[in-house]
C-alpha cells in the first residue's frame, strides 16, 4: 500500500518537474524528523493541485507556489504535515514518526479494516516485503515472514509446491484438508493450485489464523485462509516498471559417500560378517571410483526472471497490467529438471458514476516444466540412484571387453557421445540405475498448465454509508503432460522393452458468485459496520483424458509423434469426470467500535456442502472477538515504554468439508474384477457394495480460542503476541472398520479429535539515524499438536501413516501424541561384547535379545516383558517443528540498501532414510566408517553385516531419526539506487541495481541434503531434492 | 448514467434472486458412473457383476504382495522368506522365522477373504429376486456358496478362531460379532459346498473357465473333510473327482503327460486343473492398484524371481529380474536334487552363476535355489501398458489332480490297492518307479510333487509334523499352527486373540 503511494508520489513529482508551469513564488525548504535529522525522499505537494516534488538527500526541496498556497509534506512512516506558504520563500517542516500500524489497512475477507481496530489474528505481508525476495512460488514468500505458519518446500525442483500449515495440523490429511484455503482477489482457488500467482503482482497477502477472522469463510476455513490481493492501478500518470534478475544456481552441499576403496572394504566386512566371502581382494585397485553425485549435480543451473508492468489511471478508470517470464533450471540432472512460467495480468476499475464502480481482475499463467520423475522416493530416480549406487561401476564403459559383453550388446543401452555405453552396475540392482543414462529416459518430457483466474465486480453505493457489491469469479485450469519413454535398458531391473508416447490432458472449472451489502453508521462515538452476504461456490468440475501409444516405429523423443498410424491395440486411453463440489453460504458480520477503544466483531456463517449427508448438509459457524485499546483509556499515562496497547480475544467455530464426494452414500463400486476363459485375456467387471452409508456425515468443526495483544514499545518497537488453543472435533476420516465386516471401501465418518496450542510473537523495529535507516522484523511461533481422540476404545490408527521400504510404518497416530509421530524402537547403545549380550536378560533369566551379536543395537524393552517385539516400539519424536522463526533485517544508507532474511525451524525430527535397506550392497555415507568394529569402537553406529538378524538397520528406530533444527540465511540482497538527479536526465524515475544470494548458508546438524522437507507427513527424507543456492544480479527501473 | 444505474441494480438483484435459494436440492449432486446400493441387482447383468466381485478374491492365492502362495511357502521347511532384507515384508519374514505377531500379521489375508464373504452374503440375499432365468439363479447361488466355502476354508485354516458371518450385517452389529467354534465354520463350509454341488455345472465352456464346477466343489469338499480327519467322506468325494488313477475321470480330469507342462503359462485350465486361479496381463495395473480388485496379475512371479538377473550365456534362461522371495532351503534342495521334478521345481542360480552362464545379486537368505514353477520368463513380460512386474499372467492351482490323488491316498490311510495306484500314477507321470504306499511315502510325494505351491505348511500342520519339521525355524507347538489375528481386528471388538499371541 505504502509502496504504491510512494510510486504515485514519484510519478506525480516526475510529472510536475517536467511539465510544471511558472508560479509566483519559488519556495525553498527543508524537512526534518523529530530528532532534527533531514528526511530525503519526502513528498512535498501543493495542496489542491497535482504539483509536487521530493526532497533531496539533504532533505531540501524547491517548489513553485502561489504566495497563499499550502504545502503538504508526507513521508512513509511519518505523520503528514501541512503549512501555509504565506509569502515566505523558506519553510521548515518537522515530521513526527507515526506508528505505522495505526493507519495500515488489512484485508479481512469481504472488505478491509484498519489494523488498529482489528480484533482477530491476522498476519500480513505487503508488496514491499516481497519485492526483494527472488520471484519464486508464492508459498515461499510467506516462509519465515508470518508467525503461525509452517512452510516447507516439497522439493528443490524448480516450480515445486510447498507444504503450508496454518497453526499446526487442523485435521488428518484424508483429502488435503490441512491445506489452507487460498482466496485470490475474492476467488476461492482449490488447494494446491496456487502456483500460477506471479509474486510481483501481489499487493498484499493476509493470513487469517484465528476462528474469529476465519469464520467469514466458515465452510472451508478451518485450516486457515490466505487472502491474496493483486495490484491495482492508481489514478495519476502511467507508470512503467521493469524488474528482473538473472542468476546461477548450485547445490548448497553434497553428501559424503564412501569412495570405491572404502566401499570395497566395508562390503568385504559386511559380507564376511554375514557368513559370505571376501568380495574385493584388492582394495587399492578400486581407487576412488565414481562420484555419482558429481554426475548429477550442476553448478551452473540458470535462473532468470523478467517482468514489466504498467499502471495508471484517472478519476474514472485505473488499470494495472503486467507480463512476466520466469525461467529456472534445476541443480539435479539439469536436462530433465527445469521450469518456465509466463504470466499476464490485467486489473482495472471504472467509476460509472460517483455511486457505481465496476472492475475486474484477470490473470493468465502458463507453466511448463519437467522433473526427475522420481524424487524423495527410495525407489529409483537420479538422486536415490546417486546415493545408493556402488562407486565401483564407472559412469561410462571404456573397456572394450566389458562394452562388448552381451549385457551391453544385446540390450538397448544408452551411450555417450563417443558411442561408449553408460555403466550398468552388477553390484547394486533393483530400481537403482546409472543416473546419467537415466536422463535419456525422460528427455523431451514435460508437464504444463494454463490457468485463467479472474473476477468481475460491481459496487454500488445507492445511499450514503451503504455499499452493495456483487462479484463473480472463476478459474479455468488446463493441465497435462506429454512423455515419451524410449525402449531402453538401464539395468536388468530398470528397463522398458517397448517405447511409449503418452499424453494426459485435464481441465477444471470453478466459479463463485458472492453478493454482499455493508452498511456503516456512526452515532457519536459508536461506529457500526454491518455486512450481510450470500455466496455460491462450485468447483471440482474436472475432467481429463489419458492416451498412450506404444511401440512407435521410432525410438527418439524428437521423432516421436501421435501421428504414426498404429493398430488400435497399441493405442490405449482412459478418461474420467469428477463430481462437482458445491457450497452455498449465507454470512453476516458486525463490527462495532466505541471511540476505537472498545472493539467487537461478531460473525455468523451458514454453509451447505454437497459433500455431506442429508441429515447434516448445513453447518452454522459463529464467532466473536473483542478488543480493548487500553492506551486510549483516560487512566493510561503516556509513557516512553509502552506507547500503545491493544488487547484482543476471540472464539469461534469453523468447518472443513475437504472430503471425497458421495462419502455419505452406500455405493456399488466396480473394479472387483475377475478373468474368465481359457484364453486368459477377458476381464469381467465385478461390482459390489463398498461401504455402509453414513447419512449422518457432517462438518468437521474446529473451534479456536485466541488471545493476543499489539503493543508499541519505546517508540520504535511493535510487538504482537498471540496465544491460541484450537480444537478440531469430528475429524473427517475413513473409518477403520474391523476387517471381518468385509467392506472393501471404508465409510467416511466424523472420527477423531485433535488439538493445537501455540504462541506467536511478531516483533518489528525501525530506527532512523540521519540518512541511515534500519529496520528489523522477527517472528517466532511455538506449536504443540496432540491427537486427543480416535474413536471409542481406539488407542491408535494406522491409516495415513508413513511407511518406509520394508520397515512398515515409521509413524503412528496415537492419542496423546502429535499426529503421525515417528514410531519405532529405542536404542540403548551397542553391545560391545558377547558378555553384554548375555547379561541382557529378563526376569526368567532368558536373553532379551538371543539373536544379538557384539556390535548390534541393544533395544529398549519398553514394556518390560523380557523380549523384544513390536510392542516395544515407542514414540521417538514428531516431524512437526515445535518452533518456527524468521528474521528480516533492512538497512539503507543514501543510495545503498541491504536486506538479509533468515528463517528456520526447531524441535522436529527427520527420518534420514536415503539408503535402501533391501539392497545389501547399496553405498553408505561416510558415517559408516565410524561403525562398530570391535569393543569400544562405537556406541551409536552398529556393525555391518549381510545377515542383520538383530534388525540394526531393518527396524524403524531412533537410529534413523535426526534432529531437524536449522536456521537458513535465505536471502541477502545488496542494492544501489542511482541518484535521481542522474536518472531523471534519462527520463527514468528510479534505477536500482542489486545482487542477491539465496540459500547462502544453512546451519544444521542434519546429515541429509536439506533439513526442510515438506509433504503431508513432513520430515521423511528418502533422497530429497535439495534447494539450490543461487546468486543473482538484477535491476529495477521505473519510468 | 441513470440507465446504467438501473441496469446494474437489476443485474445485482437478479443474481441475488437466482442464487438466493440456498436449497438442499442445489447441494444434491447426482453421483455419476456408479450405482446406489439400494437400487442395484435389478437384472442378470448386474447379478453377474455381483458374482464376479465374489470371484475377485480368488486372486488372493497368487495375487498381491501377501498372496497365499508366497506367505504359506515362507513358513514351510522348504523355503525361506527371502526378499531384499530381514524386514522385506515384515509379515512374510515373521512367518518364516516364527516371530510373527498380531502387529505384523498381514491383515489382507484376513480382510480380503472377508471381503469375498461380504460380497457373497450380500449377493445371496439379492439373487432370488433378480428377474432372470431360475436355473441361472441356481447356478449363481451355487457358485457364490462354493466361493464362500473356499474363503472360509482359507480363513479357518489360517486363523482357526474366526467370526462366522453368513448374512449382511447392519451397522449396529459391527462391533458385537464374536468368534465361532471351528467346527461350526467347517459345518457351514460343508453345507455351502454340498448345496453348491447340486447346481454347479459338470463342465464349463472355454469362455467360462475359472468358474466353479461340480468337480472343483467336490474336490474342495474332499479336502475340507480331510482337514477334519473325516477320512471316509474325504476319500469318497475325492474318489469321485479322481476316477481311475491315471485315467480320465468323470469330470474330464487327467494327469498331464509332461510334468513341466503344468507350468507353461499358456497351458491354462488343462486337464489336470481342478480349481484354478486366473491371472492376466490385460488389467494393465500399476503400483497404486497392486493387490486390489482390478489387479488381475500374478504377483508370485516377480516375487520369486532372482534379483538383478543378467543372462550371460546364450543357453541360460532368458529371465526378467525379480525380488528373490521364497528361495528353497538347502534341506529341500538336498531332498529334491535327484528327483526328475528337480529342474522344473528349482532354478539353480547357484549353478548358473558358478558356471558363468548368468549372474544375479543374492537377496536375503539367498541359497541360490529359486522357485522355478513361478519364475517369470522374458516372454511372459507384458507388452501392454501397466507396470510389467505386476502384470504377469500365469495362473495358479488351488487344487490339481495330482494333489487330489495324493489327498485321496492319504484319506485312505495310506494303505490299499487304490492308495497304491493313486501314488503310482503321480510317480509314473514323472518316470518314477512304484514305491510301496504308506503315509510316509505319500508325505514325501506331496513334498516333491507340490513343492512351492503353498501346501506344505498346511500339510505339516495337518499331519502333526509341524512341530518337529519347523522346530529349527522357531515354530512353537500349540501356537504357530495358526496365525495371530491381525491387531486391528481386536481393537474395540469382541474378538479374542489366538493362544500364544497375546
Amino acid at each position: 500500500m505504502k509502496l504504491t503511494k510512494l510510486f504515485i508520489f514519484c510519478f506525480l513529482s516526475l510529472f510536475f518537474t517536467i511539465y510544471g508551469q511558472a508560479q509566483d513564488l519559488v519556495v525553498k525548504g527543508k524537512v526534518y524528523d523529530e530528532s532534527g535529522l533531514s528526511i530525503p525522499g519526502a513528498t512535498v505537494l501543493l495542496k489542491g493541485t497535482n504539483k509536487a516534488t521530493t526532497t533531496d538527500f539533504d532533505g531540501a526541496f524547491e517548489i513553485k507556489s502561489p504566495s497563499k498556497g499550502i504545502l503538504v509534506v508526507s513521508f512513509i512512516g511519518y505523520t503528514t504535515v501541512q503549512q501555509s506558504v504565506n509569502g515566505k520563500n523558506s519553510l521548515t517542516f518537522r515530521l513526527k514518526s507515526q506508528s505505522q500500524d495505526l493507519n495500515e489497512v488489512v484485508v479481512v475477507g469481504y472488505g478491509t479494516q484498519k489494523k488498529s481496530v482489528v480484533t482477530g489474528a491476522i498476519s500480513s505481508v505487503k508488496a514491499k516485503d516481497l519485492e526483494k525476495v527472488p520471484n519464486g512460488r508464492i508459498e515461499q514468500t510467506l516462509q519465515g515472514r508470518v508467525s503461525g505458519v509452517t512452510i516447507a518446500a516439497q522439493s528443490g525442483q524448480p516450480g515445486a509446491a510447498s507444504t503450508v500449515r496454518v497453526r499446526g495440523l487442523t485435521t488428518f490429511d484424508t483429502y488435503g484438508g490441512n491445506n489452507p484455503l487460498w482466496v485470490v482477489d475474492g476467488v476461492i482457488v482449490d488447494s494446491g493450485g496456487i502456483g500460477f500467482v506471479n509474486q510481483s503482482d501481489i499487493e498484499s497477502i493476509e493470513v487469517l489464523k484465528d476462528a474469529a477472522s476465519l469464520a467469514i469463510y466458515g465452510a472451508r476455513a478451518a485450516s486457515g485462509v490466505i487472502l491474496v490481493t493483486t495490484k491495482k492501478g492508481k489514478s495519476g500518470k502511467i507508470s512503467v516498471n521493469y524488474t528482473g534478475f538473472t542468476g546461477v544456481s548450485a547445490p548448497e552441499k553434497t553428501l559424503k559417500l564412501l569412495n570405491a576403496t572404502q566401499y570395497g572394504a566395508l562390503m568385504n566386512e559386511k559380507s564376511v560378517a554375514g557368513g559370505g566371502p571376501i568380495l574385493y581382494s584388492d582394495l587399492t585397485a578400486l581407487g576412488k571410483g565414481t562420484d555419482w553425485q558429481k554426475q548429477i549435480f550442476s553448478n551452473d543451473a540458470q535462473r532468470s526472471n523478467h517482468e514489466v508492468s504498467f499502471s495508471g489511471g484517472n478519476d474514472i478508470s485505473t488499470f494495472f497490467a503486467s507480463f512476466s517470464v520466469q525461467d529456472q533450471q534445476g541443480i539435479v540432472s539439469k536436462p530433465i529438471s527445469n521450469f518456465n512460467k509466463k504470466s499476464i495480468r490485467l486489473n482495472s476499475t471504472h467509476n460509472l458514476s460517483k455511486k457505481i464502480q465496476i472492475g475486474q481482475t484477470l490473470g493468465y499463467t502458463h507453466q511448463k516444466g519437467v522433473g526427475l520423475g522420481n524424487t524423495n522416493s527410495e525407489f529409483g530416480g537420479p538422486l536415490s540412484s546417486a546415493l545408493n549406487l556402488d562407486p565401483i561401476t564407472p559412469v561410462v564403459i571404456t573397456d572394450p571387453i566389458v562394452s562388448n559383453s552381451s549385457i551391453y550388446t544385446s540390450n538397448p543401452v544408452f551411450r555417450d557421445a563417443n558411442g561408449n555405453p553408460y555403466g550398468i552396475s552388477s553390484i547394486v540392482g533393483q530400481e537403482m540405475s546409472n543416473p546419467v543414462a537415466y536422463v535419456n529416459t525422460r528427455l523431451g518430457n514435460y508437464n504444463w498448465s494454463d490457468d485463467f483466474i479472474g473476477n468481475v465486480f460491481a459496487e454500488i453505493k445507492p445511499i450514503e454509508n451503504l455499499k452493495i457489491r456483487s462479484s463473480m469469479g472463476g478459474k479455468i485450469a488446463y493441465w497435462g503432460d506429454e512423455a515419451f519413454t524410449p525402449k531402453f535398458y538401464l539395468s536388468p531391473t530398470v528397463l522398458s522393452s517397448q517405447n511409449s508416447l503418452t499424453r494426459a490432458t485435464n481441465q477444471t472449472f470453478a466459479w463463485n458468485i458472492e453478493n454482499t451489502a455493508s452498511y456503516t453508521k456512526n452515532i457519536g462515538s459508536h461506529d457500526f459496520t454491518v455486512l450481510v452476504g450470500q455466496g455460491v461456490y462450485i468447483d471440482n468440475n474436472t475432467r481429463g483424458s489419458y492416451v498412450a501409444h506404444t511401440n512407435l516405429p521410432v525410438n527418439d523423443y524428437r521423432e516421436a509423434s501421435f501421428n504414426f498410424p498404429l493398430p488400435t491395440a497399441q493405442r490405449v486411453g482412459a478418461s474420467y469426470t469428477s463430481q462437482e463440489h458445491r457450497v452455498t453460504s449465507l454470512f453476516s458480520r458486525l463490527n462495532y467500535s466505541f471511540n476505537e477503544k472498545y472493539l467487537f466483531t461478531g460473525i455468523i456463517r451458514r454453509d451447505g456442502s454437497s459433500n455431506f449427508g442429508p441429515n447434516n448438509k448445513f453447518g452454522i459457524f459463529p464467532s466473536f472477538s473483542t478488543g480493548w485499546v487500553v492506551s486510549k483509556e483516560g487512566f493510561w499515562k503516556e509513557n516512553k515504554i509502552v506507547n500503545s496497547l491493544k488487547i484482543r480475544g476471540g472464539y469461534g467455530v469453523v468447518g472443513n468439508d475437504a472430503i471425497a464426494a458421495n462419502g455419505f452414500l452406500a455405493l456399488i463400486d466396480g473394479g472387483r474384477n475377475y478373468t474368465f476363459g481359457s484364453a486368459g485375456s477377458t476381464i469381467s467387471s465385478g461390482n459390489s457394495p463398498s461401504a455402509p452409508a453414513n447419512p449422518d456425515l457432517k462438518w468437521e468443526e474446529t473451534s479456536q480460542f485466541n488471545v493476543g495483544f499489539d503493543a508499541k514499545l519505546f517508540n520504535d518497537l511493535n510487538l504482537t503476541v498471540e496465544y491460541y488453543n484450537k480444537k478440531t472435533i469430528g475429524i473427517l476420516q475413513y473409518v477403520d472398520l474391523p476387517g471381518y465386516v468385509g467392506a472393501t471401501g471404508s465409510p467416511l465418518g466424523n472420527v477423531a479429535d485433535m488439538e493445537n496450542k501455540g504462541i506467536e510473537v511478531e516483533l518489528g523495529y525501525r530506527k532512523k539515524m540521519g540518512e541511515f535507516n534500519f529496520s528489523a522484523n522477527g517472528n517466532v511461533s511455538y506449536l504443540k499438536n496432540e491427537v486427543t481422540f480416535l474413536g471409542q476404545g481406539k488407542e491408535f490408527i494406522t491409516n495415513g501413516v508413513a511407511g518406509f521400504q520394508s520397515m512398515g510404518e515409521i509413524t503412528r497416530t496415537q492419542v496423546g501424541q502429535s499426529y503421525n509421530s515417528f514410531y519405532g524402537f529405542k536404542t540403548a547403545g551397542i553391545f560391545q561384547t558377547q558378555d553384554e549380550v548375555n547379561a541382557y536378560t529378563n526376569a526368567a533369566g532368558g536373553l532379551i535379545q538371543p539373536n544379538a551379536r557384539p556390535g548390534d543395537f541393544r533395544w529398549t524393552d519398553t514394556n518390560g516383558d523380557g523380549t523384544i517385539t513390536n510392542d516395544d516400539k515407542q514414540f521417538l519424536g514428531s516431524p512437526l517443528p515445535k518452533f518456527t522463526f524468521g528474521l528480516t533485517l533492512n538497512l539503507d544508507y543514501k543510495g545503498f540498501d541491504l536486506m538479509a532474511f533468515a528463517q528456520g525451524a526447531t524441535g522436529n525430527h527427520i527420518f534420514q532414510g536415503i539408503r535402501r535397506l533391501d539392497i545389501l550392497n547399496a553405498n553408505y555415507q561416510t558415517e559408516a566408517l565410524s561403525r562398530w568394529t570391535g569393543p569400544g569402537t562405537s556406541t551409536t553406529y552398529p556393525r555391518l553385516t549381510n545377515n542383520d538378524t538383530n534388525g540394526n538397520f531393518g527396524n524403524s528406530s531412533d537410529f534413523y531419526l535426526e534432529k531437524g533444527d536449522y536456521i537458513r540465511l535465505k536471502v541477502v540482497q545488496l542494492g544501489y539506487t542511482l541518484p535521481s538527479s542522474f536518472v531523471n536526465k534519462v527520463g527514468a524515475q528510479k534505477v536500482r541495481f542489486y545482487v542477491t544470494g539465496e540459500n547462502l548458508l544453512t546451519l544444521t546438524k542434519y546429515t541429509g541434503f536439506d533439513p526442510e522437507i515438506g509433504g503431508n507427513i513432513m520430515g521423511v527424507d528418502r533422497g530429497y531434492y535439495p534447494q539450490a543456492r543461487t546468486f543473482m544480479f538484477g535491476a529495477n527501473v521505473q519510468f | 448514467m441513470k440507465t446504467i444505474n438501473i441496469k446494474l441494480l437489476s443485474f445485482v438483484t437478479a443474481t441475488v434472486i437466482t442464487l438466493g435459494s440456498c436449497s438442499k436440492e442445489y447441494l444434491e449432486v447426482e453421483p455419476k458412473g456408479t450405482n446406489l446400493e439400494s437400487n442395484y441387482y435389478q437384472n442378470q447383468e448386474q447379478a453377474f457383476a455381483g458374482l464376479v466381485a465374489v470371484y475377485d478374491v480368488m486372486r488372493k492365492n497368487s495375487g498381491g504382495f501377501e498372496n497365499m502362495i508366497t506367505m504359506m511357502n515362507a513358513g514351510s521347511d522348504d523355503h525361506y522368506a527371502g526378499g531384499g532384507g530381514a524386514s522385506d515384508g515384515a509379515g512374510i519374514q515373521g512367518f518364516s522365522n516364527y516371530s510373527i505377531t498380531a502387529n505384523i500379521m498381514p491383515s489382507s489375508l484376513w480382510n480380503d477373504h472377508y471381503q469375498g464373504i461380504f460380497r457373497a452374503n450380500y449377493l445371496l440375499t439379492k439373487l432370488s429376486s433378480v428377474p432372470m432365468d431360475a436355473a441361472l439363479i441356481d447356478r449363481y447361488t451355487a457358485e457364490t456358496k462354493a466361493l464362500r466355502a473356499n474363503y472360509y476354508f482359507n480363513l479357518v485354516r489360517m486363523f482357526k478362531n474366526i467370526p462366522l458371518i453368513t448374512v449382511p450385517m447392519s451397522t449396529s452389529e459391527f462391533y458385537t460379532v464374536v468368534q465361532s467354534a471351528p467346527t461350526a465354520v467347517y459345518a457351514q463350509i460343508e453345507k455351502d459346498l454340498t448345496e453348491a454341488i447340486t447346481n454347479l455345472p459338470t463342465t464349463v465352456s472355454t469362455s467360462e473357465s475359472a468358474r466353479f464346477t461340480k468337480g472343483a466343489a467336490r474336490a474342495l469338499l474332499g479336502k475340507v473333510y480331510l482337514y477334519q480327519n473325516k477320512n471316509t467322506q474325504a476319500a469318497a468325494e475325492l474318489a469321485a473327482v479322481n476316477g481311475t488313477p491315471g485315467g480320465t475321470s468323470q469330470y474330464g480330469y487327467r494327469l498331464l503327460t509332461n510334468f513341466g507342462d503344468l507350468w507353461t503359462v499358456n497351458n491354462k485350465f488343462n486337464t489336470e486343473s481342478i480349481l484354478e486361479v486366473a491371472h492376466t496381463n490385460a488389467s494393465s495395473i500399476g503400483w497404486e492398484n497392486w493387490g486390489n480388485g482390478i489387479d488381475e496379475g500374478n504377483s508370485t512371479n516377480v516375487m520369486c524371481g532372482p534379483r538383478t538377473y543378467s543372462k550371460i550365456a546364450s543357453d541360460a534362461p532368458d529371465l526378467p529380474s525379480g525380488w528373490s522371495f521364497n528361495v528353497f532351503t538347502q534341506d529341500f534342495y538336498d531332498f529334491i536334487k535327484l528327483d526328475p521334478r528337480f529342474a522344473t521345481t528349482v532354478l539353480d542360480m547357484k549353478d548358473l552363476q558358478a558356471r558363468g552362464k548368468a549372474s544375479y545379486i543374492g537377496g536375503y537368505q539367498d541359497t541360490g535355489y529359486f522357485l522355478n514353477k513361478f519364475i517369470p520368463r522374458r516372454s511372459d513380460v507384458t507388452t501392454g501398458t501397466g507396470e510389467p512386474v505386476l502384470n504377469y499372467r500365469q495362473n495358479s492351482y488351488v487344487i490339481r489332480l495330482a494333489d487330489s490323488y495324493l489327498m485321496e491316498a492319504e484319506a485312505l490311510g495310506g494303505t490299499g490297492a487304490r492308495a497304491q495306484a493313486l501314488l503310482d500314477a503321480v510317480r509314473a507321470r514323472v518316470g518314477l518307479a512304484s514305491t510301496p504306499v504308506s503315509l510316509a511315502a505319500i508325505k514325501a510325494e506331496r513334498r516333491a510333487e507340490l513343492a512351492g505351491e503353498g501346501h506344505r505348511f498346511f500339510d505339516l500342520v495337518r499331519w502333526g509334523d509341524a512341530a518337529t519339521k519347523l522346530a529349527s525355524r522357531g515354530f512353537k507347538a500349540g501356537k504357530n499352527e495358526v496365525f495371530p489375528i491381525p491387531y486391528k481386528e481386536l481393537q474395540n471388538t469382541k474378538l479374542v486373540q489366538n493362544p500364544g499371541y497375546n
